[in-house]
């Protein structure tokens, strides 16, 4: 009598086997082929920190210099913290990230298989403390409860690495809340929280209510840290290396503008994320950041955050500099650049 | 015959869990992708590692104690007040249109007023699980006194029992019990339900000093750092867990509660 269980688990078995098949046998097929690229997807996040890809399609650069390589449409997906947007690229829902060079490692670890082809920017977040709690020292932060990006991201990392450096166990001694910048200003801001330590601009709106003050700059937690960087998959590193040179130059081109013009950048920002121009502007003003576009520069801080992510027990193996980075194309587009 | 019916229904069972077991691990291995779709042996060598230390012990405690405080609450206001919008007309009429406008609103939306009422404590992640669990309580509760058999009340009338307060503990409420066991059964799947969400924010029990723990918790973190085995394990977790509670639950309703009830049907 147990023949019956056994035609039902036989049948379940085949039904699931079929549509297992067919939902993968298309992708199969197109596996070694590449594909005739027309579209890419960005993503980025509203911060100053990545003003270089707002620049560089609010001018129309991106269609404009790829144009010669088939790309005939780019399209953008904002995220409001690097967690996300690695989810969004694991489910090959973008081609291109910028993002904090800590989000990827965790993703990378995890599968995705994509690398670091350029800088972005370095430092750029502050730790702002409601104007009611005294600081003299890190020490005074025992005991209070701190919002930042979600775990994994930029900000917990160098958090979690100079709460440490300080002697102050960040899992015992504080309490750390990952959310986005925007729940963070309002759990500040209604003293459910007593600090947030967030990138820039958002430091610059909270002094500009009030209610809160910057006490530590990221750049005196760990000078010249790395911070956002440009991640591109392995699909396009493989099928379309031209496409990837390209959007090193055009990235190249916006970092330079910004940094020739940034009351332009300011005014790019604004207009992008919809902050007033004056906040936009001060916050370029205020913060330790530095735009930049050598992956070289970001290298090192990359691979000690790897380290923090590993002793932390958020990646299940210690990631290299393999792993992580694909400087061939920055480097031949210099060199390139030199000889022109 | 009884007894082999039942090894019948086990088989089946087993059978219907190994099935979709084998079906996951074969879906998993095809697809190849951990972050897709984490293989059934890979989440239970997540769990094996996570039940070696005392940190999953700690998620469970916690989300319990948050459940255990929406839950009462919920049970504390909803009994209450189904008892009196069935029983009296007039305070139904009364509280019905409040009633109506805030049930349909979904408890991720009191999220903010719950961090903005309570702070980020045990008591905001309550008060989200309180939100979903009351309405089929009360409702569940109003339902079993307004369909309370008139012959019942006009016996007990007959026999002395005037006062509502007699009518309503002695009458209608042991007539309503089944009703308000349902309620209750009914709020507590949607409150366990609302866990995940009231921890999302990240909210703290007093239990574990300054650190924040809770399965739901867990799920976005783990979600943040793309560690999708640990992910499926909490999920499962939290399924496995409501499973014990519900499977309590009856037990405690059908031995104790409602044990006066064999019999009536089969």
């Amino acid at each position: 009598m147990i023949i019956q269980p056994l035609k039902i688990i036989a049948a379940i078995l085949i039904t699931g086997i079929i549509i297992v098949s067919g939902c993968t046998s298309t992708p199969v097929q197109q596996e070694d082929e590449p594909t005739g690229l027309t579209e890419l997807r960005f993503g980025y996040q509203p911060s100053t920190h990545q003003i270089a890809y707002m620049a560089a399609d609010a001018k129309g650069w991106w269609l404009e210099d790829l144009a010669p390589y088939g790309i005939t449409s780019t399209g953008d997906f904002q995220f409001p913290t690097g967690a996300p947007e690695m989810q969004a690229m694991l489910a090959g829902e973008i081609d291109v990230a910028y993002v904090g060079s800590t989000p990827p490692l965790s993703a990378i670890d995890q599968g995705l298989e994509a690398k670091i082809v350029a800088g972005a920017q370095t430092q750029g977040s502050d730790l702002v403390l409601a104007n009611d709690l005294p600081y003299e020292s890190p020490q005074d932060l025992v005991g209070l409860k701190i919002a930042t990006f979600p775990s994994g991201t930029l900000q917990d990392t160098v958090l979690r690495k100079w709460l440490q450096d300080n002697d102050i166990d960040p899992q015992e001694d504080v309490t750390i809340l990952g959310m986005g910048g925007a729940p963070a200003i309002t759990a500040l801001a209604s003293g459910n929280v007593d600090a947030v330590f967030l990138p820039h601009p958002n430091p610059t709106v909270i002094e500009s209510e009030g209610y809160a003050r910057v006490i530590v700059q990221s750049g005196d937690m760990w000078p010249d840290h790395a911070c956002c960087v440009v991640l591109v998959t392995q699909e396009l590193i493989d099928e379309h290396p031209d496409v990837v040179e390209q959007i090193i130059r055009t990235h190249i081109k916006a970092t330079q503008y910004i940094i020739d013009n940034p009351d332009e950048a300011a005014q790019i920002f604004s207009d992008d994320i919809g902050v007033s121009y004056n906040i936009s502007s001060q916050s370029i003003q205020d913060w330790d950041g530095e735009w930049v576009s050598d992956p070289n520069i970001e290298l090192a801080t990359a691979l000690e955050y790897a380290k923090v992510q590993y002793d932390l027990g958020y990646t299940d193996k210690l990631l290299t500099q393999d792993d992580l980075f694909d400087l061939s194309f920055y480097n031949k587009v210099i060199a390139e650049m030199d000889e022109e | 015959m009884g007894q082999f019916l039942d090894i019948r229904k086990r088989i089946l069972e087993i059978t219907s869990v190994a099935s979709a077991i084998i079906i996951w691990e074969i879906i998993a291995r095809i697809i190849n992708k951990k972050y897709i779709l984490p293989s059934f042996l890979e989440v239970v060598t997540a769990f094996l590692e996570l039940a070696s230390g005392d940190e999953l012990y700690r998620d469970i405690l916690t989300s319990l104690n948050f459940f255990v405080i929406g839950m009462g609450a919920a049970i504390a206001v909803g009994i209450p007040l189904g008892i009196m919008m069935g029983w009296f007309k007039t305070f139904d009429k009364a509280v019905d249109p409040i009633i109506e406008v805030i049930r349909p609103i979904p408890p991720l939306a009191w999220i903010p007023f719950a961090i903005l009422w309570f702070g980020l404590t045990q008591y905001a992640a309550g008060f989200v699980i309180f939100v979903g669990a009351v309405f089929p309580i009360l409702v569940n509760t109003y339902t079993g006194f307004r369909n309370t058999p008139r012959v019942l009340v006009e016996s007990g009338k007959v026999l002395g029992c005037i006062k509502n307060r007699d009518l309503i503990f002695r009458i209608a409420l042991p007539a309503a019990l089944p009703s308000i066991a349902t309620g209750v059964r009914v709020g507590m799947g949607v409150g366990w339900m609302c866990v995940v969400a009231a921890e999302m924010f990240g909210v703290r029990t007093e239990m574990f000093g300054l650190s924040t723990y809770g399965i739901g918790w867990k799920i976005w973190h783990w979600n943040s750092l793309h560690h999708m085995d640990l992910v499926m394990t909490y999920m499962l977790g939290l399924g496995l867990i409501a499973l014990v509670i519900d499977r309590l639950f009856r037990y405690i309703v059908q031995e104790w509660w409602l044990k006066w009830q064999t019999g009536v049907v089969v």
